[in-house]
């Protein structure tokens, strides 16, 4: 299918679509050095990064890799030894750390809620320290609650042990994003909880963020959260050496070097199908008909089409019905109902391991693809997918030999 | 027993000197109350200022072992030659064994606040005084709170002995048994005075429950 | 009287929010635990050389001849083991057959009179005693041990209700006599909070041995009373100076007993 059916890219502002994305938000980091007195290497050594504004990036490393001493940087947690970060356009080392704070989400693991405040309290904390007034503060409060699926009725009064590990940590990213700051800090928010709590949360930071499109630096040592979530992930090897910054994809098919392929050896392939979406792959065509076109029209359609059947799309180009020629067997005017009605198709945001559990479960050995508000953008089969990875895989394979001869 | 001639019933006697006998028990709820008082806040500002440094946390712990193993006696013995008789060395050796429990307790309390909390607020862009006051100080007041409550049970005795010492209080009918051993009401006075003092203890030891009840978080109320 | 609150000594082992042992945290290098006796010690020996070198009159010189404050202190140790070792043989035996499972019952009624009688004054309990039972040496026995009982009572059960009741389950589990549980088991898990009542015993009964005085019952506490009577600092402040550094030293060989006593590996 052409690029121009796909789902818009993130770039593409739409007044429902996510906020463009803007260097202005971004966060960089030059030439940047941490050493602690009495040891001989620097916690991070000599650091240059750009975090594009809008973008989820994920630190990932072992622990000692540096990885939260160079997060906590960002905030000013920890001072630089040298070097210049900058958020949002601004020299960090230039504003007052807990001026600057207050406009940086912070989360962390276990999400840090003070016991003896209310949920209410936690996540009202920053607007207050702000100087809000209170009925702002506590219009905000609800908002964010919701943003983060808790029912402010039920919830906003609570004390943080009255709730679940995951409830507490939806409080804490609720809390973090209070006065809408920019950036975001996340240190392993979700190392804490049980597998099926952190996947629901993942699930909802990512919904959050094409709501937000917030810049978040997102530390983890779990390979597989950082290429769910990570819009781009460096891998850092001790002293903070960046050992690969690139896109999930990018780093399945082309580690960096042996350090990386180390991280993300074993399962490669699965993975791969975790990180590609169905909108990346090339769609197969079939002929189109509406019910109201006439049915020799349509057949001609057919016999031209090389599937030799086609799809019935209603009014608002949502997929209905596939049609073959027998169907169609002595029939004059509009097609009407005839055909046989389709799978319920898949979405084109849908991850490829999405699309191959749905094509191995169900009958059809076609189904339609759709993207916002369930338009048509094409079809797909289990060959769709092999080809697509096969495809995926040599180019990776090229990749690496030309950057070995180089 | 033989109950010496002139010797009334113990109801008898509290009737008879029930003013006096509530006059000195006001002093010495009051002499506690004071004393305990301004220990909170001296013991408080001290842990404040020792509980970032192990070294002054220890030194103020060991310090804090070393004059509650003193005996009473001797301290407000060695505190008369500067401070004479009376209310003055009372209230301060008073004052100096009710710092003791607070400080330890403060410094604990403040010292056992979870890091990551203390993380999170300079992380979300709290200042240093608003941590010390908003987060540090609640977590840690159910501890300094209890603290304090230890600080009351011993001012309550010691503030007996402080009678010797012409200090005011209930300690007062206790050494005028002491004085008139053997004679009229020496039972008496000695029974009131420290029947007075355990019911003051234990009223006191009930506000202190209250005053927890009332100003520990729900959050983290036990 | 004295300072050192028991209860809450015993208490802070089982209350999360006090920390085990705060008060008395073991003063961890070796070369620490004997330079605080050396140091009594010289304080000790520096202040009665300097009373001994000073002006005195008359009374003072009696009141501070070598002798005679030697005897006082001896008087004031041989009160403070006494009533001691009396205290423990009251209160372990006691702590240990109201912490059977079929005393459990009376356990809260124990503890609530153990805390209103806590809450008495010393001299109280030391006055009323001498007006029942005259004044003396064994009055004044009779009243430390009155006084120091009911926290020692209370020490012994709660170490022994803080043992893990997995602990003992596992130990009848496999086969063990009530009787061995205890010895075995109970006894010495709940040694180091037993070990540190006993410390915590012998500072109280240092410092109520100082009242000993008002009741006739010897000890440094009679310098003091002396001291003030005639009004003469130098024997006041002997007193004083003298009763501080013995609670010290007695409180140092508490936690030295402690440490040697404790079962290895806790």
């Amino acid at each position: 299918m052409s690029e121009a059916r796909s789902d818009p890219p993130p770039g593409g502002a739409t007044a429902a679509g996510p906020p463009a994305a803007d260097d202005s938000r971004g966060i960089e980091l030059i030439n940047v050095t941490k050493r602690y007195p009495g040891q001989r290497t620097p916690a991070v050594d000599d650091v240059t990064m750009t975090i594009p504004g809008g973008e989820i990036v994920v630190l990932l490393g072992p622990s000692g890799s540096g990885k939260t001493t160079m997060m906590r940087l960002i905030n000013r947690l920890i001072e630089p030894t040298s070097g210049k970060i900058i958020v949002a356009g601004r020299d960090t080392l230039g504003l007052n750390p807990t001026e600057l704070r207050r406009h940086i989400g912070y989360v962390i693991q276990n999400a840090g809620l003070f016991p003896h405040m209310t949920v209410a309290t936690n996540v009202g904390l920053v607007p207050q320290m702000l100087k809000w007034d209170r009925d702002r503060i506590a219009a905000r409060v609800d908002e964010l609650l919701e943003l983060v699926d808790m029912d402010p009725a039920t919830f906003r009064g609570r004390y943080p042990r009255e709730l679940s590990g995951g409830q507490q940590q939806r409080v804490g990213v609720a809390r973090a994003l209070a006065a809408d700051p920019p950036a975001m800090l996340m240190d392993e928010p979700f190392g804490a909880l049980d597998p099926i709590t952190r996947e629901h949360l993942q699930d909802s930071l990512l919904r959050l963020q094409e709501e937000l499109g917030k810049t978040i630096v997102f530390v983890t040592h779990d390979i597989d959260e950082a290429l769910k979530l990570g819009d781009r992930i460096a891998i850092l090897d001790e002293g903070s050496r960046i050992a690969q910054y690139a896109t999930p994809k990018e780093i399945l098919l082309d580690p960096a070097d042996a350090y990386v392929e180390q991280f993300v050896s074993g399962g490669q392939m699965m993975r791969l199908l975790q990180v590609s979406r169905v909108a990346d792959v090339p769609l197969q065509s079939v002929p189109e008909a509406a019910p109201r076109d006439d049915a020799a029209d349509v057949l001609a359609r057919i016999r031209a089409g090389k599937t030799g059947f086609g799809i019935v799309l209603d009014e608002r180009r949502r997929p209905v019905r596939w049609i073959h020629p027998e169907d169609l067997d002595g029939v004059t005017g509009p097609i009407g109902t005839r055909g046989m009605a389709t799978a319920t198709p898949i979405r084109a945001r849908s991850t490829l391991q999405q699309a191959l559990e749905r094509l191995i479960q169900i009958e059809h050995d076609w189904v339609p693809v759709v993207g916002p508000r369930d338009v048509y953008q094409g079809t797909v089969t289990l060959g769709t997918l092999q080809n697509a990875l096969r495809e995926m895989k040599d180019r990776g394979r090229v990749r690496r030999r030309g950057t070995a001869d180089a | 027993m033989i109950s010496p001639e002139g010797t009334v019933s113990f109801w008898e006697y509290l009737g008879s000197r029930r003013e006096r006998l509530v006059f000195e028990t006001w002093q010495h709820a009051s002499m506690v109350f004071q004393t305990v008082l301004v220990a909170l806040v001296l013991g408080v500002l001290i842990g404040v200022a020792v509980y970032r440094s192990a070294r002054l946390s220890a030194f103020a712990t060991s310090a804090a072992g070393v004059f509650f193993t003193v005996p009473s006696l001797a301290l407000l013995g060695l505190l008369i030659t500067p401070l004479g008789l009376g209310v003055a060395p009372s209230v301060v050796a008073l004052t100096l064994y009710s710092l003791l429990p607070i400080v330890r307790n403060t410094v604990v309390g403040l010292a056992g606040v979870d890091r990551t909390l203390v993380d999170a607020a300079r992380g979300i862009g709290m200042t240093r005084a608003a941590i010390l006051l908003r987060i540090e100080l609640p977590l840690a007041w159910p501890v300094i709170l209890t603290g304090a409550r230890v600080s009351t049970q011993l001012a309550m005795g010691i503030g007996a002995i402080a009678a010797y010492v012409n200090g005011p209080g209930l300690g007062e009918q206790i050494f005028s048994g002491l004085a008139r051993l053997g004679g009229a009401n020496a039972i008496n006075m000695t029974l009131a005075g420290t029947l007075g003092i355990v019911l003051l203890a234990l009223l006191f030891d009930g506000c202190f429950v209250l005053i927890g009840r009332l100003t520990t978080p729900r959050g983290i109320r036990v | 009287m004295s300072a050192p609150s028991p209860e809450i000594r015993a208490a802070s082992r089982t209350d999360a929010a006090e920390p085990a042992a705060a008060l008395h945290a073991p003063t961890g290098r070796s070369w620490r635990m004997l330079l605080e006796p050396v140091v009594i010690l010289v304080v000790g020996a520096a202040w009665m050389l300097y009373v001994e070198t000073s002006d005195l009159d008359s009374i003072e010189e009696r009141s501070l001849k070598p002798r005679y404050v030697w005897q006082k202190t001896w008087e004031h140790i041989e009160l403070t083991l006494v009533s001691t070792l009396i205290v423990l043989l009251i209160a372990v035996p006691l702590g240990i057959v109201l912490s059977r499972a079929w005393a459990r019952p009376a356990t809260p009624f124990v503890l609530a009179v153990a805390n209103i009688g806590q809450s008495a004054p010393a001299i109280g309990v030391v006055v009323l005693l001498a007006v029942l039972l005259g004044i003396g040496f064994w009055t004044t026995i009779v009243a430390l041990v009155a006084y120091g009982v009911l926290p020692a009572l209370r020490n012994t059960m709660v170490g022994l209700q803080q043992v893990d009741p997995d602990l003992t389950d596992a130990g009848r589990g496999i086969g063990m006599s009530p009787a061995r549980v205890l010895g075995r088991v109970e006894l010495p898990l709940a040694a180091p909070v037993i070990l540190a009542g006993i410390r915590t015993t012998l500072v109280l009964m240092v410092g109520t041995a100082s009242i000993a005085s008002f009741i006739s019952g010897g000890g440094l506490g009679d310098m003091i009373t002396t001291g003030v009577t005639t009004q003469r600092t130098p024997v006041l402040l002997t007193g004083c100076v003298l009763i501080g550094l013995l609670a010290l030293l007695i409180d140092w060989l508490g936690g030295v007993a402690t440490r040697l006593l404790a079962p290895k590996g806790l």
